[in-house]
């Protein structure tokens, strides 16, 4: 590994840091509003309406038992009949399907014991999108808002930041991975996504200024946003108070000025 | 009339015939699993080629075609639009967001590139044969039983050899 050197570092300006803005990107899809949710329901109807009748006599060889098996449990149709008023319109029946409408077809097969883990063909219970951690609240848990992207926030100086870190002549990647198994422990896994800093953030005299500000004479502090994922493991740092966010609750634990910096590193869920 | 008369007097004769002597045996049918019984013209070679092409034709199969009164027709425009429309907007959103990273992107390379050279090239530097890490997961629409991985131990230099 290339290491540079950081002789020109404090050259005309203050010190340089690497803030590390780490995510963990959610573990299941976003909700759907209610909206989207209909939406979706009539496309998958009406592609239901428009498919193609199930050709069942490729699948089930004529007079085999699972020809009967599959046809006993199938709903009839009602079939058009001569001198007969139909009230919703005559049956267009072709194949055992009523081409007027969506074909529901039941597959045969007994009901598997969901508690028989062996039997791959047992019911699928899902697991619950609201987690244990969400019920109680609990911010310093990588299992809350499963459908959000958290990231990782630290109280520096009575304020709730993106943990930054100093350079020990090192890039400033591999200062904010540095750093934050320092802070945190090695038990951890991450996967920076790039070397390049998404924003920089600067402070002059303490102060938070905007990130065009430039000025010679006084010394401005740089914060470079080093974008990572977690991966696996866990952030367990001895004596700092941590929190894992979504964007919206960043928004208030941020100073106002800092979070409209970074809004727009953030994910939208 | 008379043609009638004439015809259907020897099928009588006849059939007192046939009742005056020997009946012929009938044939009985020996039931045999798996025997065919209907009379194919083609061979089972064959057959079985024409129910393959009948799956992909679409004689028969077909849906009935889907007509809309007019009122339907346009609350199904209506859907149609709307959702559009909060694609639209989505979509506009997302490019704005993407233009405002890379904007500061940029701002901060070029900041870094006049306070620091050296740090500006390490950041710039190729990084050759990166890859997405294969643990990281898709999102699905329910959790997995155990949602996040926290048993995690780093690999020691020791294992890998």
């Amino acid at each position: 590994m290339i290491v540079p050197r950081l002789s020109a570092r404090y050259m005309s300006s203050g010190p340089i840091k690497s803030s590390l803005m780490l995510s963990r990107i959610p573990i299941v899809t976003r909700a759907l509003n209610p909206f989207e949710k209909e939406y979706f329901n009539y496309q998958a109807e009406l592609e239901r309406r428009l498919m193609r009748t199930f050709p069942q006599y490729y699948y089930f060889k004529k007079g085999t038992l699972a020809e009967r098996k599959f046809l006993d449990i199938q709903n009839g149709v009602i079939s058009k009949q001569p001198n007969v008023w139909y009230p919703k319109g005559i049956p267009d029946v072709k194949h055992g399907r009523d081409r007027r409408f969506k074909q529901n077809i039941l597959i045969p097969g007994e009901e598997a014991n969901k508690n028989d883990e062996k039997n791959l063909s047992r019911p699928i219970e899902v697991n619950a999108r609201v987690t244990e951690a969400d019920k109680t609240n609990n911010m310093s848990s990588l299992n809350r808002k499963l459908s959000h992207t958290l990231y990782l926030i630290v109280k520096e100086k009575d304020q709730w930041k993106f943990p930054s870190f100093n350079l020990e002549s090192q890039s400033l990647h591999t200062a904010a991975e540095k750093g934050l198994v320092d802070l945190g422990g090695n038990q951890i896994k991450i996967w920076t996504v790039s070397n390049t800093p998404a924003a920089v953030i600067k402070y002059c005299e303490g102060e938070l200024v905007a990130p065009t500000y430039e000025s010679p004479d006084e010394r401005i502090e740089r914060h470079y946003i080093i974008k990572s994922h977690i991966v696996a493991g866990s952030f367990q740092p001895m004596n700092i108070e941590y929190k894992w966010v979504t964007n919206d609750e960043a928004a208030s634990f941020f100073d106002n000025s800092y979070f409209q910096q970074v809004r727009h590193l953030l994910a939208n869920f | 009339m008379f043609k009638t008369y004439s015809s259907a007097l020897p099928q009588s004769l006849s059939r007192g015939l046939v009742g005056a002597t020997r009946q012929t045996p009938t044939p009985f049918i020996q039931f045999v699993r798996g025997k065919r019984t209907k009379k194919y013209d083609l061979s089972p070679a064959a057959q079985k080629l024409i129910t393959q092409l009948s799956v992909l034709s679409a004689s028969r199969k077909q849906p009935k075609m889907l007509k809309l009164c007019p009122e339907d027709f346009v609350k199904h425009n209506t859907v149609q639009e709307a959702y559009k429309l909060i694609t639209r907007k989505r979509k506009k959103a997302e490019n704005e967001k993407l233009k405002q990273q890379y904007e500061s992107m940029k701002l901060a390379c070029e900041d870094l590139s006049k306070v620091s050279p050296e740090l500006f090239e390490a950041a710039n530097k190729r990084e050759v044969s990166k890859r997405f890490s294969l643990e990281l997961r898709v999102p699905t629409n329910y959790p997995p039983n155990v949602p996040w991985y926290y048993d995690y131990t780093p690999e020691s230099p020791e294992d890998k050899k």
